[in-house]
């Protein structure tokens, strides 16, 4: 029982991760809670949806509702907050939240506000198959997948912020923009970039809870990217390491939590951590401490 | 010597940087102090840490306001403005969206005591304390010369009018040490005249006054003693001739060298 | 001019208190005109922390939601009434404000944000699962309404009668709100012109010279997280006996929202702009709400035009409408005898 528990908490966890590294990667680059993310993990199942109807395959659509957010949260950047960068910070903070609601609710006029299932032909049949059965604990083919793309994504997302060129811009960028655009590094670019990648691997999110939970509903961003948002609290925002190592943390407390303490409360995990991280350790768990600017 | 506030030994490090390291000095009630030395050597480091806005890594802060001395290393800033030391900010940190009165008014924070009820029912010690406010401001403003601006908002006043209300804000607190940081910086010599008349004014108020500055002409002439700190350390300590001619003090400005040039 | 627009404050008043008698009234509009006195309350309250301290409070609906169902629940378990409920409230919406805000002030802007956010979730979950307490998703029906009772009178004046006046349809709840928010209202503008208002302001402005200049900035910022607190909760104490029915989805974050939108949309830290702000977004609401249908589009549609609009006014007007900030200390008589005292000096 336990270790089943361990088991969904862990890909409950990873999904989490996903969503959190794109809050907390633009929170990095220009110090904003982006509401909105949590309607790109949305979007990601619907997009997907909408081209699996279209007739793509799985992969192909996959690919391309990840091009699609990808997209979008561009979008959302020039359009929105880019004009907001000087402005006072409770702006940007509105913009977002209206951002938010704006495309929930776009999402219900073009998808209807009913859960839709995820399209089960779209998946391959032996996803719904036991993978692995030991000691009363079964792992599904699905859930291996989960894991693989999630785990793989994660490094490949590692390596471009450690690696590459943009990616040492963004942590420039995290620590001192004035500084890194003297050492002429395009900023709008990078931050563009930056809600890019946040933004693909939150629609990854997305696409493989509707595919695990079988549904998908416009307001389901809402209370995953709150989640996701205390993880990266948890794991430190600003620390991408932090939200992964965050994420699994808080999928694990959650399942646990719901199985063995309260199960109507299995929400307020995640908001109860939050308040006590930020009350007690606001920097978490992998986060540089705060320091006092006086 | 009757010393208002003593040093002592005070260090500080901001993680690996010692801004200020086992600096010692006194300062006698109703003197102008100097705190000079070059960029960088510590001196509003100095002054945060005796107005509270630090906490020192080591040593002690002894002032002796109206009591005996007490050591009042780490205390926070409110509570040192009410044991009677007030500062002025390097970059001017005035209230900016509201009035110069209600700069001054706040000043008047910590020797007042309405609380909210007195707000919400207007008693009659509320209102009568709410007078008194302003009685008590407008003195101030006036002592600076800022009365007829009054009800102009902060933002609007000149450079030089702007410094005169932050210490006429830090006045309004009744201090017994006011700690002047660059007061002068940005001022022609008109303006710095008749900043010497108000420091002399201020101290005829029985305020004893620490003064960071880099016109020197300005420092030799007002201060009976000089503090010379150079990357954080103390350098020399006496009189304005006396450390005219140090040759450390001299090195530290001028570099190595100047002393003997 | 002067004269004009005084005049046209006091027909503005006449006209806003004879309306309810008038045989035009319409059920409808007094209704609305109600929700908007309520969120007229609630915006003066939560203008209080960004407006005067710079803090962003991201859970103010809690609190609307604890005085709420601190009014609720009294009423029905206790037929309490409404005059001893309300300062109950207040002080129920206070207390959980100094609890909540003590541990959390201290901490930085976005910090206190996610604070403040987490906890009014959290008490949207308390209230949907202790149904033993709050009869969870199901609400709490049959509040009885506000009811006056001055049988005591009559008993002193040796009449035998029940002289009990109880609240039926909107107009007495008019009159009540109208006198709720000019309390809110008044309250609002004394707090703003008194040592405590200015020694807010020097938090909101800057808050190293706050403290410099004496002001114990964790103190200062409890009494506004309370003061806060304490008047959402007053709104939700009215809400409540005016509505009759309360449910926890009634308290979700988009009330939060939806609060804060109208303060910045008023003018951060300006009292007059929170009470415009609710003018225009309650409003507004309706308007769509009413319009939408007929341009084909579902009623629910007019969220995404509340999104879309606060995104076109935060990215053209961030400061909202009026911006002036503490301007009741201008009209106070102090002043205005400073004022005069300072001309005679010009020209003496």
């Amino acid at each position: 029982m336990l270790e089943q528990q361990l088991v969904n908490g862990f890909t409950l966890g990873l999904i989490y991760a996903l969503i959190a590294v794109g809050y907390t990667m633009v929170y990095g680059v220009i110090e904003l809670i982006n509401f909105a993310h949590g309607e790109i993990y949305m979007l990601g199942a619907f997009l997907t949806l909408s081209f699996i109807s279209l007739g793509l395959p799985l992969p192909l659509a996959v690919l391309a509702a990840m091009l699609a957010t990808a997209a979008i949260g561009v979008l959302l950047d020039v359009i929105a907050y880019r004009p907001l960068r000087e402005a006072p910070r409770l702006a940007a903070l509105i913009t977002a939240i209206g951002m938010s609601i704006f495309l929930q609710n776009l999402a219900m006029i073009i998808w209807g506000s009913r859960p839709l299932p995820f399209p089960k032909q779209a998946l391959p049949a032996f996803f719904a198959e036991s993978a692995l059965t030991f000691a009363d604990v079964s792992i599904s083919w699905m859930q291996v997948a989960i894991y693989v793309v999630a785990i793989v994504l994660m490094i490949g997302l590692n390596l471009v912020i450690t690696r590459t060129r943009v990616g040492t811009a963004m942590r420039a960028l995290a620590q001192n923009q004035t500084a890194a655009a003297l050492m002429g590094i395009n900023v709008n670019r990078v931050i563009s970039f930056t809600f890019a990648l946040g933004s693909g691997m939150g629609a990854v999110a997305g696409i493989m809870v509707s595919m695990y939970y079988n549904t998908m509903y416009p307001t389901m961003g809402y209370l995953a990217g709150v989640k996701a948002f205390a993880a990266a609290v948890l794991g430190g925002i600003g620390s991408v390491p932090g939200a992964m190592l965050g994420g699994v943390v808080l999928g694990i407390a959650e399942t646990l939590g719901a199985g063995y303490i309260s199960s109507p409360y299995r929400d307020g995990v995640a908001y109860a951590v939050m308040i006590l991280v930020i009350i007690f350790r606001p920097s978490g768990l992998l986060g540089r401490a705060v320091v006092d600017k006086a | 010597m009757d010393a208002i506030l003593a040093v002592d030994g005070v260090s500080k490090r901001f993680g690996g940087l010692m801004a200020l390291s086992d600096v010692s000095f006194t300062v006698e009630r109703g003197t102008i102090l100097g705190l000079i030395g070059p960029n960088g050597a510590g001196k509003t480091t100095m002054f945060n840490c005796v107005a509270g806005i630090y906490k020192p890594t080591d040593g002690r802060i002894l002032f002796s306001g109206k009591e005996r001395g007490q050591d009042v290393a780490g205390s926070k800033p409110e509570r040192m403005t009410a044991l009677g030391v007030a500062r002025t900010f390097q970059n001017i940190r005035l209230f900016s969206s509201l009035t110069v009165l209600d700069n001054v008014r706040i000043g008047r924070h910590c020797r007042t005591s309405s609380n909210f009820f007195g707000a919400v029912l207007r008693t009659r010690s509320q209102r009568a304390e709410e007078r008194r406010i302003i009685d008590a401001a407008m003195e101030c403003l006036d002592f600076v010369g800022l009365g007829d601006l009054a009800l102009s908002a902060a933002s609007s006043l000149s450079y030089g009018d702007q410094r005169r209300l932050e210490i006429a804000r830090a006045l309004a607190t009744e201090p017994r040490l006011l700690l002047l940081d660059e007061p002068a910086a940005g001022m022609n010599p008109k303006e710095t005249e008749a900043l010497v008349d108000l420091i002399h004014a201020i101290l005829e108020r029985d305020v004893t006054v620490v003064l960071i500055e880099h016109d020197m002409k300005l420092v030799m002439r007002i201060c009976a003693r000089l503090v010379v700190l150079d990357h954080g350390v103390k350098i020399a300590d006496g009189s304005p001739r006396e450390v005219r001619a140090n040759p450390d003090v001299i090195e530290a400005y001028l570099g190595k060298g100047a002393a003997h040039a | 001019m002067r004269g004009t627009v005084t005049t046209l404050k006091y027909l503005l008043a006449a006209a806003a208190l004879a309306y309810p008698l008038m045989p035009f009234r319409d059920v409808y509009v007094l209704h609305v005109l109600v929700l908007i006195m309520v969120y007229m309350v609630l915006a003066m309250g939560l203008n209080i922390l960004p407006g005067f301290c710079g803090l962003l409070d991201l859970g103010f609906v809690g609190f609307y939601g604890i005085g709420a169902y601190t009014a609720g629940l009294l009423t029905i378990h206790y037929n309490m009434s409404f005059w001893l409920i309300v300062p109950l409230a207040v002080l129920n919406g206070a207390l959980f404000g100094v609890l909540l805000g003590s541990p959390t002030l201290r901490l930085v802007g976005d910090y206190f944000a996610i604070v403040t956010f987490g906890f009014s979730e959290l008490v949207v979950l308390f209230l949907t699962n202790e149904i033993w307490l709050t009869r969870g998703p199901l609400g709490v029906p049959g509040i009885a309404p506000v009811s006056i009772d001055v049988t005591w009178l009559a008993s002193l004046l040796g009449i035998s009668e029940r002289w009990r006046y109880a609240f039926r349809g909107e107009a007495p709840y008019y009159y009540l709100g109208m006198a709720m928010v000019l309390l809110v209202y008044v309250v609002m503008r004394r707090l703003e012109d008194s040592r405590l208002g200015r020694a807010w302001l020097a938090i909101r402005e800057d808050p190293m010279a706050a403290a410099s200049s004496g002001i114990d900035l964790f103190a200062y910022k409890v009494i506004a997280f309370a003061v806060s607190t304490g008047i959402g909760a007053l709104a939700g104490a009215f809400f409540a006996r005016w509505t009759l029915f309360i449910s926890p989805d009634m308290f979700k974050f988009w009330e939060s929202f939806l609060v804060l939108c109208m303060v910045v949309l008023g003018g951060l830290g300006n009292i007059n702009g929170a009470l415009v702000g609710a003018i225009i977004l309650i409003a507004l609401g309706e308007v769509l709400r009413v319009a939408l249908p007929k341009l084909g589009l579902p009623a629910e549609t007019r969220f995404l035009a509340y999104g879309l609009i606060m995104v076109l006014i935060m990215r053209f007007r961030p400061g909202g409408i009026f911006t002036q900030v503490a301007e009741s200390t201008m009209q106070s008589g102090l002043i205005k005898e400073l004022r005069a005292k300072l001309a005679a000096r010009r020209t003496a």
